[in-house]
């Protein structure tokens, strides 16, 4: 087997483990995520705790399977809805130009410097306190989804703009193809390398946000887990000497995101 | 020349007003923001029902946007840009004493970024190879997938400056970029059809990619300096460096009505701005 | 050989009192603020990073020793008050001169009371000192003797002007004349702030040499409590004070000489829940938050020993009251300390109404026991305490909503909107006197946060306690201001308005290189002597980084 094809395979089967493993968490794990053995907190890996516990004494190896129902679901589809927001308009702006394409820019450029920081607080002041947290997460990276796509729109415009006065798009053009028609057909299936590149770095970044939006009162809330929450503490080292299973989510963070890698198409392979 | 200053000034103009319209958006979202006009004085225990009334009253100060804006807008002509409610300081001051060191960090973190993406994304490209394209997988994978804040205290700990953390957060996004454009371009037909006639790989590079992709360089160039002063902000956070990222988030946290919003308005001017000159840079080398 | 022995005893002599010179004197004390100072004008300080510099700048007429609390002579050399404890006067020490040498005389402390007690300055300090309608009379009948009185009695007054740092009336310099140990020579908004000795401090130590010992003191404004405890490791910072106790272990697994452990502190962690009759909560939660039951049965579901244990390393007691044993004089060392009993929380539960079937806990009218408990984001601990008492109440089948959020919009719930059912946070206790907790305790106060602002007492016991409050303040001695507020924390533990959890301990970070610290629970709690704290000759000789 061609050796790159080999890998492809590992990174899916990898990420389909992982991805099972979190989906049928409660066959594979006798905790609930919530439990909390206090007679050991930050134990390390044992035959009792695989993964260890974390320093309220719960399970890692539970907690880091629940965790991946949300990380790996949950952001992966913000990333798609940001892309595809980005490619949707940043293609738009760069096949028309004039006007609609100065004004599309100007919009992404505000929002990449307006402190959006505020439309999540006011998004918390705005739900109820009470609401189950999984309808608070999944409102969340909706709104991070919503919120992420002017980062990538430049980029995703540009190349647009490269591709405008390309041969195979005024063929088109002439024989007689409406602009949506372009855009969705012609123009979008060109644009496939800087859209994955955009919804793979997306990913990990929505994982983290997530972690940094807890703080706000978004995002995954106690006892709930999710990568996001489990690698909050890393930064201190002392912590990660002392008790080194703690950076196995980051571990596992670092695979995924290589896994992810890996499985979406060579270039070589779309042209 | 005379089209030129023409297009130079309509162009200019339309920096200043996205500039103000950023700066009230900004000043909005604060100000309809959960917990604006609320202060932690309010808590203490030792304060009189007097003192909290000024507390609050000076709180309310700002609570008109409009007119407040329109306050701003007559300070700002006579280069006042307020005062900092939680610092209690001139932003000018501020502002000018922090942004030097922001610029510093994010230009030189900018730059080693792109440097190493560059570097990283030619080798990979010139010299396909499975073991240097897996290599790439692994490093960026690693990097992307490690947190701001344990880049930033990876920083602290090696005694790194914050550029170095700003470069650690650009550089796996860069690459990405870089590797797909370049991979798309190598695999035109006319770079192929240069290639089958044994042309040198520099020219091949200098002559038929780079064109190709100057344009989406330059949008990238724009759209990573915005980045970088995206990482700025918790970055110096973390780091405790004492730059505009650490104001802002501080700012933030605060409800800084007036500081939040003159650096809405400088975070707006540097994103726009960044991005039109690369866009004029990326048409001069067409 | 007499001029060599000469020459040599000379030479020791020389030696000896150079090495006493450098054990004594020199060098610079490097720790952190953290945060920016807002102000160093004294009387308007309302923030930490602001008190920490007063504390070492400002000259007071009376200091509390922070190790004996007791009241000690500093710029008064004594001072008596009235029978009514509405004036005070004060002998001033003479021949004392600001750090940029213009005199101090009792017209200098008129002008500061002045400033105190203006309005229009609106200063926290003074609030303190506003006890009723009328203005304060200041006399100065001499150079060195000052008669301040006010228009009502004040409880403790003369421990409050431990605050009060005194201003120069005539200095060119303003609030940068100082008259304490050190004073601000250099200012880097964002960076630092160094102190220099003053050259005038009126002190001196039992040898008679003139206090502080170090030249300077620099004060990096870090706020990264990580980034502190690495600098430290590194030599970098000689101290830090407070530490959590997580980074207090690592420091003692690594460094146990550095790490020290001061006891228990003044400050408690409390929940409390929402009585406010006007909240947005629907009626059946607020009539469980308004049964006592309910709030005795709560806190004696919490294990306070797993707080302690778990989320404190073991570096804090379990709190029943307001006031902490550290605390000396007005704890109130009858109290019973309930123990963790979910039993008996279920049996009083039960006696409000309350049925557990099926893992589940209902009222009477059969609604679901549930409530959101809110508390401030970026505080790990207190994170980690309300996944635990999470934990314990569902034991009672009670579920626990936990959501943290940031620390404006936690208080526009708490003072504004009142939109919460339940809230954990941490008292600060600065003053030792409870006086300085009057808002909290009164029911038209603003910080009685289970129900502020009240018109009229809602509970015939905080009726009683607003009684016993005014009471205290106006109560001739010690002894019976004491009496009435043991009947207060009595009440409080009775009726659990607030359910105290636990009080920390005052953790510390000291260098081997720091001579004559002695960690104490009253702020500032690492460096309350830096006028008597010297560097190691090593360290002062040139270890400034």
């Amino acid at each position: 087997m061609n050796p790159s094809r080999w890998l492809r395979l590992c990174g899916a089967a990898f990420l389909c483990a992982v991805f099972l493993a979190g989906l049928f968490a409660g066959s594979v794990t006798q905790y609930s995520y919530a439990r909390q053995f206090r007679e050991s907190p930050s134990a390390a890996p044992s035959s009792v705790h695989v993964f260890g516990t974390d320093n309220l004494g719960r399970d890692l190896f539970t907690r880091v399977l629940y965790g991946t129902r949300i990380s790996l679901l949950l952001a992966p589809a913000a990333a798609l809805l940001s892309t595809v927001i980005a490619a949707v308009f940043g293609s738009f702006a760069g096949f028309t130009g004039g006007w609609m394409e100065k004004l599309i820019l100007a919009a992404a450029d505000l929002s990449m410097a307006l402190p959006l920081l505020f439309v999540l607080l006011a998004l918390r002041a705005w739900l109820p306190l009470d609401i189950p947290p999984l309808v608070s997460v999944i409102a969340t990276f909706v709104l991070l989804g919503l919120l992420g796509w002017p980062a990538s729109l430049r980029v995703v415009w540009a190349a647009a703009r490269n591709l405008r006065n390309s041969d195979f798009l005024l063929l088109a053009k002439a024989a007689g193809c409406t602009r949506s028609r372009i855009i969705l057909r012609h123009m979008v299936p060109n644009l496939r390398p800087v859209l994955l590149a955009q919804f793979w770095i997306s990913i990990p970044l929505y994982i983290l946000t997530e972690a940094t939006l807890s703080m706000l009162g978004l995002g995954v809330m106690e006892p709930l887990p999710s990568w996001g929450n489990l690698l909050r503490g890393l930064e201190d080292f002392s912590i990660v000497r002392a008790n080194p299973w703690r950076a196995l989510p980051l571990v596992l963070l670092v695979l995924s995101m290589i896994s992810f890698q890996l499985i979406l198409p060579a270039q070589e392979e779309i042209t | 020349m005379k089209g030129l200053i023409y297009r130079a000034a309509r162009r200019i103009l339309a920096l200043v007003l996205l500039c103000l319209l950023g700066g009230l958006l900004g000043a909005t979202l604060v100000r309809f923001a959960p917990g604006y006009g609320v202060d932690e004085r309010e808590l203490d225990p030792r304060l009189s029902q007097q003192t909290l009334e000024s507390i609050r009253a000076s709180s309310r100060a700002n609570s008109s946007l409009l007119a407040y804006y329109r306050q701003f807008l007559r300070g700002v002509v006579h280069g006042d840009l307020g005062n900092s409610q939680w610092l209690q300081q001139p932003i000018a001051s501020l502002v000018r004493e922090r942004f030097p060191v922001t610029l510093r960090s994010v230009l030189f973190g900018t730059f080693l970024a792109w440097m190493a993406a560059l570097v990283a994304s030619l080798i990979v490209s010139l010299f396909p190879n499975f073991a240097i394209e897996v290599s790439g997988t692994l490093l960026t994978g690693v990097f992307i997938a490690l947190p701001v804040a344990v880049v930033a205290m990876l920083a602290v700990y090696t005694g790194a400056p914050v550029s170095i953390a700003i470069a650690a957060v650009l550089f796996p996004k860069l690459f990405r970029y870089l590797r797909n454009m370049l991979a798309h371009a190598y695999a035109q037909p006319h770079v192929l059809a240069a290639q089958a006639r044994g042309i040198a790989r520099g020219r091949i590079l200098s002559h038929h990619v780079f064109p190709n992709v100057s344009l989406a360089l330059f949008a990238l160039l724009g759209v990573s300096l915005s980045m970088a002063f995206g990482a700025a902000i918790p970055i110096e956070a973390l780091c405790d460096s004492p730059g505009i990222g650490q104001l802002a988030w501080q700012a933030a946290l605060n409800r800084d009505l007036p500081l939040i919003m003159n650096l809405t308005l400088l975070t707006t001017l540097i994103s726009v701005g960044a991005n039109w000159l690369a866009n004029v840079g990326g048409r001069r080398v067409l | 050989m007499i001029a060599r022995s000469l020459w040599g005893g000379l030479l020791t002599v020389l030696a000896a009192g150079s090495l006493a010179a450098q054990a004594q004197s020199g060098g610079e004390l490097h720790f952190c603020l953290h945060g920016e100072p807002k102000t160093f004008n004294p009387i308007l300080v309302d923030d930490e990073a602001s008190e920490n510099i007063r504390y070492l700048t400002g000259g007071v007429l009376i200091r509390l020793n922070r190790q004996t609390q007791s009241l000690e002579p500093a710029l008064a050399s004594s001072w008596e008050i009235s029978r009514d404890r509405r004036t005070i006067t004060f002998h001033l020490r003479k021949g004392l001169r600001f750090s940029d040498g213009t005199p101090f005389t009792s017209e200098d402390v008129a002008y500061t009371i002045k400033l105190l007690m203006d309005p229009q300055t609106h200063s926290p300090t003074g609030d303190a000192f506003r006890s009723g309608e009328g203005t304060v009379d200041v006399k100065t009948p001499a150079s060195d003797l000052v008669a301040i009185t006010f228009p009502a009695a004040i409880a403790g007054l003369d421990g409050l002007f431990d605050q009060v740092a005194v201003m120069s009336a005539h200095s060119p310099k303003k609030e940068m004349a100082v008259l304490g140990p050190f004073f601000v020579a250099e200012y880097k908004a964002g960076s630092y702030v160094l102190l220099r000795r003053n050259p005038n401090y009126w002190k001196h130590d039992a040898q008679g040499n003139p206090l502080p010992y170090l030249d300077s003191i620099r004060l990096d404004i870090q706020r990264n409590r990580d980034i502190e405890l690495v600098r430290f490791r590194k030599g970098e910072l000689q101290l830090i004070g407070r530490l959590d106790a997580e980074q207090f272990e690592r420091l003692r697994h690594d460094d146990p000489s550095a790490a020290r452990n001061a006891g228990t502190g003044l400050d408690a962690e409390e929940l409390w829940f929402n009585q406010v009759p006007s909240a947005p909560l629907p009626e059946y939660k607020k009539a469980w938050f308004r049964t006592t039951e309910f709030r005795k049965a709560i806190s004696s579901a919490i294990n306070r020993d797993d707080l302690c244990r778990i989320v404190y390393n073991g570096y804090a007691k379990p709190a029943y009251g307001p006031v902490s044993p550290a605390n000396h004089f007005w704890f109130n060392s009858a109290l019973e300390s309930p123990k963790y009993d979910p039993k008996s929380a279920l049996a009083l539960l039960a006696r409000a109404g309350f049925k557990f079937e099926k893992e589940i806990l209902k009222d009477s009218k059969g609604n679901r026991v549930e409530f959101n408990l809110v508390t401030n984001s970026g505080n790990a601990s207190r994170e980690k305490m309300a996944a635990m008492i999470q934990q314990d109440l569902s034991q009672l089948g009670i579920k626990v909503n936990v959501v943290t959020l940031d620390f404006p919009s936690l208080i526009e719930r708490m003072t504004r909107t009142f939109d919460y059912d339940a809230c954990l946070l941490g008292l600060v206790n600065t003053d030792l006197d409870p006086d300085s907790q009057m808002t909290v305790w009164l029911s038209s106060g603003e910080n009685h946060q289970w129900n502020p602002n009240q018109k009229t007492p809602a509970t015939a016991w905080e009726a009683e306690i607003d009684t016993l409050m005014r009471e205290q303040a106006g109560a001739p001695t010690d002894k019976e201001r004491k009496a009435k507020f043991d009947r207060v924390q009595q009440l409080v533990a009775e009726q659990a308005p607030f359910i105290y959890l636990i009080n920390k301990d005052v953790l510390i970070a000291v260098s081997p290189s720091v001579i004559g610290t002695a960690p104490v629970v009253l702020n500032p709690q690492a460096f309350w002597n830096a006028e008597i704290l010297r560097l190691s000759p090593g360290t002062a000789l040139g270890a400034q980084k």
